[in-house]
Formats: structure tokens, sequence, C-alpha cells
């Protein structure tokens, strides 16, 4: 059914501005945003940050706890781990570890999943049969168990943790990319283009894409919530980054011994991670209903 | 037609199988270690053991042949032995899935028991309380990770409070006999005087990893249905009924439950992958005996004859939970039945 649309303003908002009104109107997703851009920029700056050295051990102070039990000392916020090291500091520096890693492995994926996904969608017969059933095999199988698998072949370590990541996150990507691309070029003003004579790639560069990026973000903010929960349930398998390094699953599995008696060492990395994957779903599922709203406008 | 569509799924199932077994064969040759050891999964033999295998597994002739022995012997339930307890891999695996297939299936049902009422309560409501309230517990929920909830749950429920065991399927002061692996069934069909405290006691253990397993398909549930109810009760033909002067509980009932629904079922069928992940993570938590706990543990003992059949014998599970899934959300909806080519 046709609508009627009445422009009230006499100079129309470009689509990234209203995009942006739109998002600021929607106050989970805002602060989402503001939670992300800290944990962006803690994982960015967070040794010079970080109040005391990752290693640093303070054999004065074993278990303390946080600094607002009566037992607790101030100069050391959120208490110490059972060999006196900071428990902040440690936290901010897996910042560095579970976010920023994750954030470079998501970067990665939109990189190789845009260009696959995008191949995918424009070719035609035998090729793009034979590719959607191999995306098919791949996309039955989770995210982590091909993540394992790749670990088991690669061997346990935080950098064959990332790729890992990276191979087993693609599948999901491309699959995605390729329905946007496949759905564009469906469209009439493609159809348009092409008549005007318009080749595979202008029509990819000029039409397509400035009508897709926004979704591509969308799309990336879901496999980055997939990677740092992924990243985080290997490290707590043990199979990704192995202490001390301060990835926080890592953190958390190290820790399980103290679970009776220093609670806080266990429960603080799983609210930091809760609270990096909860800040980009919001983000996501807010971009994803300012488009939608957007579209309907 | 309808047979046309079936069979057409049949042969992707084919493809997807042979994959899957090409893949699980190069694995014994992209694991370290040697070839041999990796597919038997016997090491240190003598001159003699290790000629008899070399004729068995057929590794000095070219990698064709050497596939097609395989795929014999896998058909034939030989799956090598494992390096850790020396025993068949095939055996372990018959005896370890079904306590992993008995916990996702109660995560399952109980997903889909909490989670599809209230999506289809927040889209009744939408945009009002009960909205509001349902769709940020799902956020929430959708965004804990698991470990982390289930060592929440852990530090609540058993250590503080007491109330649920942490570990185990059963306390070990009752022997039940294993006959169809799954844990009730056999306490109903073990025939001694506690029949009852032991059901009771197998329920208790069972609680805690239920409920962590099913926190992310409920949530994932909730938002799905809640997104599907919102997409149908915007269409024309709801304007209609709502126009012919239908109240709202009569057009979710009547018009928009039973279009909304069926992505819902098909949906339902994708989270069985999902589910069989995140049981691995629970059953090392819970140390729930399952394939899960025993694949991870596979990996740390590089145990590869392991590993190979044991990710064999899950991504089976999940590719036919899959194609079953597919197939029976065709059969319910005779329109995705058009498009059936390279879509998932």
């Amino acid at each position: 059914m046709a609508k009627f649309n009445l422009f009230s303003e006499d100079a129309n908002k470009s689509p990234l501005a209203r995009l942006w009104r739109k998002f600021k109107n929607n106050h989970p997703a805002l602060v989402g945003l503001w939670v992300f851009i800290a944990f962006c920029i803690l994982a960015a700056t967070a040794p010079f940050l970080a109040p005391y050295g990752v290693n640093q051990q303070h054999s004065d102070a074993l278990l303390l706890p946080p600094s607002w039990n009566e037992m607790g000392d101030v100069r050391f916020i959120l208490g110490t781990d059972d060999l006196g090291r900071d428990v902040l500091s440690r936290l901010m520096n897996g910042a560095t570890y579970t976010f920023g890693l994750s954030v470079v492995a998501a970067l990665i994926t939109t990189m190789i999943g845009v260009l696959v996904g995008t191949f995918a969608g424009i070719s035609k017969g035998l090729r793009a049969s034979f590719l959607n059933h191999l995306l098919d095999v791949t996309l039955s199988i989770p995210s982590l168990l091909l993540a394992i698998i790749i670990i088991a072949i690669l061997g346990p370590g935080l950098m064959n943790t990332v790729w890992a990541i990276i191979l087993a996150l693609l599948p999901q990507f491309i699959h995605s990319i390729r329905n946007l691309i496949v759905d564009e070029l469906g469209k009439d003003y493609v159809t348009a283009y092409r008549l005007d004579g318009a080749s595979n790639w202008h029509i990819l560069s000029r039409g397509i894409f400035p009508n897709v990026y926004e979704y591509i973000v969308v799309i990336f903010t879901m496999a980055l919530s997939t990677a740092i929960l992924d990243i985080a349930a290997l490290g707590f398998l043990k199979l990704g980054a192995q202490p001390p390094t301060t990835e926080w699953g890592a953190i958390l599995a190290e820790n399980l011994g103290l679970i009776y008696l220093a609670p806080w060492t266990v429960a603080l990395p799983g609210v930091l991670l809760f609270l990096a994957v909860l800040s980009t779903n919001l983000v996501g599922d807010g971009l994803r209903k300012v488009l939608q709203a957007r579209k309907a406008d | 037609m309808i047979l046309d569509y079936i069979l057409r799924r049949l042969g992707l199932l084919f493809f997807m199988v042979l994959l899957l077994s090409i893949f699980t064969f190069s694995l014994s040759y992209l694991f370290p270690g040697d070839v041999l050891s990796n597919l038997s999964g016997v090491s240190n033999t003598n001159f003699a053991q290790s000629a008899l295998l070399e004729e068995k597994y057929r590794v000095n002739s070219n990698y064709f042949i050497q596939y097609i022995a395989f795929l014999d012997r896998i058909l034939q339930g030989d799956w090598g032995v494992s390096f850790a307890s020396g025993d068949s891999v095939f055996k372990h695996i018959l005896d370890l899935i079904p306590a992993t297939l008995e916990l996702s299936i109660y995560a399952l049902l109980i997903s889909v028991v909490v989670g599809v009422p209230l999506g289809i309560l927040a889209s009744a409501y939408y945009k009002r309380w009960p909205d509001k309230l349902i769709s940020s517990t799902a956020i929430v929920g959708y965004s804990m990770p698991i470990f982390w909830l289930a060592l929440l749950l852990i530090m609540v429920f058993s250590l503080k409070l007491g109330w649920f065991p942490m570990s185990g399927r059963v306390s070990l002061l009752y022997e039940i006999p294993a006959s169809t692996g799954f844990i009730l069934v056999d306490i109903l069909l073990a025939d001694f005087p506690y029949n009852g405290m032991a059901m009771l006691d197998a329920l208790h253990h069972l609680t805690l990893p239920t409920i962590v397993l099913a926190m992310y398909p409920t949530t994932v549930l909730v938002r799905f249905t809640r997104e599907s109810m919102l997409k149908v009760m915007d269409q024309s033909y709801i304007k209609t009924a709502r126009a012919k002067g239908l109240n709202r509980g009569q057009l979710i009932i009547h018009h928009a439950l039973r279009n909304a629904l069926l992505p819902v079922i098909k949906q339902i069928g994708l989270q069985f992958s999902t589910l069989i992940t995140l049981a691995m993570i629970t059953e090392v938590i819970f140390s729930w005996p399952g394939i899960g706990r025993w694949l991870i543990d596979s990996i740390y003992q590089r145990d590869y004859p392991a590993i190979q059949g044991g990710l064999m014998a899950v991504s089976l599970f999940i590719i036919i939970a899959t194609i079953m899934a597919e197939l029976t959300y065709t059969l319910l909806d005779p329109l995705s039945r058009n498009q059936a080519h390279g879509k998932v």
C-alpha cells in the first residue's frame, strides 16, 4: 500500500543526521554507546591508567576484599587476589585482551566477510550454489564449536584463539552480507542503473554499498558480541589465553579455586564481561531499531 | 512437490555428511603427530603391530583409498581407540551422548515453554510495561556469559543457601544401572526401594545445569517470537480483522499466532546446535558426565582419535537436527517450499 510522505521541514536532514537524532532518543542504546566508547578507550590506554602493574605482587595484602568492605584497603579499590595482585589493574588490562582483541577480530572478519559475501552475492550458477552449500555446512556448526575445533588443530594460546574466532565467525558473516547484497540487487534502482550501462563494480560501489553500510555495522556489532563471549569462553575453558595473561575469561578460570574464599575475584571479571557484551548488544539493537524506523518514515 | 523438496533436503544432508567426513578424515593429517596413531589411537607399537595397522588403515595407499577405508571403518563402528583410556572411542560416545542429550532436551523444553509465551506476551503489550520488562530482561539474559551465570548460581544456591548440589548427575549413594543412559528414565526402570528419593535427588542435580543451559535459548526465543509477532501484527490482514471489530485477544489467538509461530518453530530447531555447544561449557562447570566435557578433556590431553570421534558425533547430531527442523517447518508452511535453493 502506498503511503504519502509529507516533509514538514524545509531542509531535509541527511540520512546520517536523521539516524543520529533517532538514536539519541533511544536512551538504553545511548547509554550502551557511552559504555562501549569507554571500553574502547580503556582497551587502548589501560597500561597507562592502571594504578599498579599487572603482575606486581603485594605480599602484605593477600586476598584483600574490595575497599567498601570493612576488611578492605583503599589502596586496592577492588581488592587483591591470592598472589597480592591488584584486581582493578588486572581487570583494566583485561579490557585490552578481551575487548580490544575482539574488536580487532570482528574488524578483520568484517573485511574478509564483506569481500567474500559480496562475491557470493553477485556470483551466479554453479559457483553460487557451491558456495552456499559450503556455507550451509559450516553455518549449522556453532561458532564456539568451530573455534574449539580450530584450537584443537592449532593448540591453545591467545593468538590462536583470535584466528580461530575469526574463522569461526566468518560463515555467519558471509551469509548475512550475501543476503544483504542479494536483497539489494533485486531492487528496481539497481535494474535502472544496470540499464544505464553500469558495470558490476559501479553498481556495488555507487549503488549498493552506500545503501547497506549501516546494516554492515549492525552485523559487525553482532559479530563483536559473539567474539567477546567466545574469547572469554575459550579463556575460561583454558583453551585460549593462558594465565598470567589478564584476559577476563582466563582470570575467572584462574580464580575459580578461590570462589569460597574470595568471591569478588570471580564475580568482578564476569561483571565487566557482561557489561561489554551488554553495551555491544544495546548499540546493535538500537541501531537496528533506528534503521527500521528511518525506513518507515 | 513436497517429495521433491524432501529429496533435495536429503541430498543436502548427504552432501553435508560427506564434507564432514572428509574434514574429519583430514584432521588426522592436520593434527600434530604420527598419522597412523592419530587414525588408530594406538601408539608405541612394535614392528609387527604397526605393519598390521598399516595394512588395516592403508596408509601407504593414496588418499582416496585411505578415505574409503576410513568410511568403511566409521560405518562399522570402529572409530579407533582413545589415547587416554585405551577404550573404543565409539563406545565412549555411545555412553556419554545420552547425558548431553538429556540435559539439552530438558533445557530446550524449558526455553520453549517459557520463552515463546513470554515473547507473545511482550508483543501483546507492545511498548507498555510488560513489554519493557520482558524485553529488557531478555537482553540482559542474552548478554550474560553462560559460565559466569553458572558460577553466580553456584555461589548463591550451592555455596550460600545449599539448596542444590553443584556437580554430577546423582548422589553417589544411589547406584543406578545405566540401561538407556538417560538418568531419569534409568531411575524409573531400575527397581529398588529408594526409587522416589533417587528421582528427587536426580532432579535436584538437574536443576542448576538446566537453568543455566536454558537461559540463552530462552532469551533468543523471547526476542524472536516478539519480533515475529510484531511483524505479523503490522500486516494488512490484521488491520482488516481489526476493522471488522475483533478485540485484541481474538486477533492474537485466531489470526496472528499461527502465522507468527511458524518461523519460531524453525528457530527452535536451530537452537539445538547452540545448545549442544553451550552444553559443553555447562558440563565442564557442573562436572556433568556428557560428551562435551569428554571432548574438552580430550583437547587438554591431546587425545586426537577422541577429538575426531567426538567432533564427528556432535556435528552429525547438529546437522541432522537442523535438517529435521527445516523439514518440519516446510511441512507446516507450504510457502517456504518454493524457495529451497541455497537458503538456510
